[in-house]
């Protein structure tokens, strides 16, 4: 369900394979079949992420959005289908050289301060000792945390937290950066303000980010395409494109096309909104309407 | 809420205080019969004797001895298979209840069976006291490794820590304030056991001690023992929850 | 080695059946290592403990008139410690003076290691039943005493200064809020000090080794009769599971309908 469209992006870096992420019919179960936790929770996904771009994952909740990241970050084995990276195939494993992965949950050790936070995950990596500070230093600066590198995340707020979090996905450098709803926890002000920084580092580094939200502005401010899903079982409903060159400035959202495109897609949504709804209802026990 | 932690500090030493007094006055008047209650003074000197004539450091060496030992040995095997039963959810279902299920049961009813099989020797009153404490110690780390956040594993499994590192730097760090906790009630609990198996059925320690001045009808000695065995506990249970109270003050991990 | 999710039904099933299986591999070891390898004067199969338990303990008046006595003992200091447990708990909890002045004493009394003080106790109630009950009254009546007043402390001041602002007296307060906070952590009070009074009869029979079950279990264990005494011991623990779950069937009948208080 991929468009043509290719676009060359300042930062890009020419010369790799112009797609980053490949999925190809991709289904996924929980459960035993037959059995009452028999759930689809994916039903033949294909999907092609290119090299440098910022794509979203949007759906309603249950769709399956973070199952869909979690088999290409390999974390979960896919029950059917197959993921490549980077030309690589992807089957539960995780590839910590090429993606890095940032949660919703900070998942920060809380009984290790910020730096030695960075140190180990960079020591996780393989990435060589020498490296360590200097990178951890880097990635502080560039999201203006560096003065709290010797404090505990336990001392931080919430948003200075994913703040960090997002700094330690991408001290690593690796050039997919794969996002689960990062911004859920934080308060809307928190939220602008880093989808803001989020634009300034795609522009300037040229990850390939995949973003995982149930936010529609969000969606439409960030991403450079939005892959709309339906309500369990999760198929991709449509691709919508944005065009609009990184950095995104705040004005970008008081233009009419921005309104469009989020109307557009609440349209898209809304009746896939309806059924998660009923669908979490029916589970809770109620009578269906 | 120091303040309030001083203030039931104070009344716990007050209180000592006022038992301490009733003790001596209650004795002094002569109602009450020497051997029920001797006076404080008669205890004093039951107790001078013990130490002097090396009775004292020498049933307390045996009795530390012995649940030094017992202790390890609870530690080890509790812990390890604490932590293999943790690796699995199905082992975890099916085992946790049973070994909470036989904690239940006092293990002092099998203490008989361990004379029976070592003896009445320290042997016996080490495989008593690391059976007891077994329980607390396996419990306590089967909860606390089930208790590592999903979170914090996904984590580090998606920056490609190897299993080793995840242990070290992930569920360790996790866990050790909860397996403090029951390492120190598995402590409480082997030293009671070893203990009570010195006092039930044994040759020396501070327990066999207590036993033998009851029967010897020497009360000022029995009383002698009891009060170091009731301060040393109490000083003990001062110490680790001023400690636990200051950890808690300093704002410690999560 | 994990066994793959089926439904929720027979997964409870396997975990059932791997338990009976564990036990029974254990017993079945144990019968083969007590007939061909153990020294019977150690160890004896199960076999053998079932002969003697038919054989040398029910028949045997007074080892049954032994344990009688012991189940006695244990169901009235459970029921002292209970009914005096509550009374002080309430008694303590109640009032600021009692949360901050006589709590702090009873934590004292809590810290004390009773084994050593048996002695003492025997020496003070005498070697018959009372110095059993005594001492396994003073083992359980802690845990009750502790989980009433931590029980009180639960109820959310949001709602007793809700009440309080209605006008309610402070006997009104305590029997309407504070009391149905109180009665989960009794509960989990109450199956503590049963395992606190079992292990504080049990030892006191234990320790007075001149009548009563500590006679018998010395009696075996001298003459290395190894089957009597885990036959003696086993109808013991057999005792104290019954007793554990008369606890908690009474704990489920009378806590229907008081799940909405969990927060």
């Amino acid at each position: 369900m991929s468009s043509q469209a290719s676009d060359s992006r300042p930062g890009d870096r020419s010369g790799s394979p112009p797609v980053a992420i490949s999925v190809r019919n991709v289904t996924q179960r929980f459960g035993e079949s037959g059995s009452a936790q028999d759930v689809l929770a994916l039903d033949d996904v294909s999907l092609e992420v290119r090299r440098g771009e910022f794509l979203c994952l949007l759906g309603p909740s249950g769709c399956g959005k973070s199952t869909l990241l979690n088999i290409v970050g390999g974390l979960i084995k896919p029950s059917s289908g197959a993921v490549s990276v980077n030309g690589k195939p992807v089957n539960g494993v995780p590839m910590p050289k090429d993606i890095a992965f940032v949660f919703q949950e900070s998942t920060l050790f809380p009984w290790y301060t910020i730096l030695e936070n960075f140190r180990i995950a960079l020591k996780f990596q393989n990435v060589p000792k020498a490296e360590w500070d200097g990178r951890a230093m880097a990635a502080l600066e560039a999201v203006g945390m560096a003065q709290f590198a010797q404090h505990y995340p336990t001392q931080l707020s919430v948003g200075m937290r994913q703040r960090v979090n997002m700094a330690r996905g991408i001290c690593v450098s690796t050039d997919i950066l794969l996002m689960d709803e990062p911004f859920a926890a934080l308060d809307e002000q928190s939220r602008m303000v880093l989808g803001e920084d989020l634009s300034i580092l795609l522009a300037r580094t040229g990850k390939t980010i995949v973003f995982v939200t149930h936010s529609l502005a969000e969606a439409v401010f960030l991403s450079d395409r939005i892959v709309v899903m339906t309500a369990r079982p999760g198929r991709i409903k449509t691709v919508v494109d944005v065009n609009e060159p990184h950095p995104r400035s705040p004005d970008f959202m008081l233009e009419p096309r921005f309104g469009e495109l989020r109307n557009d897609l609440y349209a898209m949504l809304r009746d896939e909104i309806r059924l998660a709804m009923a669908a979490q209802r029916e589970q809770a026990g109620a009578a269906p309407r | 809420m120091k303040r309030t932690a001083l203030t039931a500090r104070l009344i716990q030493l007050a209180f000592i205080a006022i038992l301490m007094a009733a003790w001596h006055f209650s004795t002094a008047s002569g109602s009450i019969s020497k051997l029920f209650l001797p006076p404080p003074s008669a205890v004093w000197d039951a107790f001078s004797r013990l130490v002097v004539t090396g009775q004292f450091w020498s049933a307390v060496r045996v009795t530390l001895v012995t649940t030094a030992q017992a202790y390890l040995i609870a530690l080890v095997v509790g812990a390890g298979v604490g932590y293999l039963v943790s690796r699995s959810r199905f082992l975890t279902d099916v085992f946790e209840p049973v070994i909470a299920g036989l904690f239940t049961i006092p293990i002092t009813l099998f203490f008989p069976m361990f004379i029976l099989f070592f003896g009445i020797g320290t042997g016996s009153k080490i495989a008593y006291g690391a059976s007891y404490a077994f329980f607390p110690i396996a419990l306590t780390t089967i909860a606390a490794f089930n208790s590592v956040e999903p979170h914090f594993l996904r984590a580090a499994r998606s920056m490609g820590a190897s299993r080793r590192e995840i242990f070290r730097h992930v569920l360790v760090p996790r866990t050790l304030p909860v397996l403090i906790g029951g390492m120190r009630i598995a402590f409480v609990i082997c030293f009671a056991s070893v203990l009570g198996g010195e006092t039930l059925s044994s040759i020396a320690g501070v327990g066999r001690n207590i036993a033998l001045s009851a029967e010897l009808l020497d009360t000022a000695r029995m009383y002698a023992w009891i009060v170091f065995v009731v301060v040393t506990a109490v000083s003990l249970n001062f110490i680790a929850t001023s400690i636990e109270q200051n950890a808690a003050a300093k704002g410690n991990v999560s | 080695m994990s066994a793959p999710v089926r439904s929720a039904r027979s997964y409870a099933a396997l975990v059932r059946w791997t338990r009976v299986g564990f036990v029974l591999a254990i017993l079945v070891l144990w019968e083969i290592y007590g007939r061909w390898f153990a020294d019977p004067v150690f160890v004896q199969p199960p076999s053998e403990v079932a002969v003697a338990w038919a054989t040398k303990i029910l028949p045997d008046e007074r080892i049954m008139s032994a344990l009688g006595l012991s189940v006695f003992e244990i169901a009235v200091a459970y029921v002292l410690a209970v009914v005096v447990g509550l009374a002080i708990g309430l008694a303590v909890g109640s009032t600021a003076l009692g949360r901050r002045g006589f709590f702090p004493m009873i934590l004292l009394l809590y810290a004390i290691p009773q084994v050593a003080l048996i002695s003492l106790f025997v020496l003070l109630f005498g070697l018959g039943p009372a110095s059993k009950i005594a001492f396994g009254f003073s083992h359980g009546v802690f845990p009750v005493i502790m989980s009433v007043v931590s029980g009180m402390a639960d109820a959310p001041t949001l709602y007793i200064r809700g009440a309080r602002s209605m006008g309610a007296s402070r006997y009104q307060v305590i029997r309407h809020v504070i009391f149905p906070y109180m009665v989960p952590s009794f509960f989990v009070g109450l199956r503590l000090a049963m395992t606190l009074t079992l292990l504080g009869v049990i030892l006191a029979e234990l320790y007075v080794s001149t009548a009563g079950i500590g006679y018998f279990t010395r009696v075996f264990a001298e003459n290395f009769n190894p089957a009597p005494l885990f036959a003696l011991i086993g109808s013991l623990a057999a005792i104290a599971l019954i007793f554990n779950e008369c606890v908690r069937m009474a704990e489920r009948r009378l806590s229907r309908g008081r799940e909405a208080l969990r927060r």
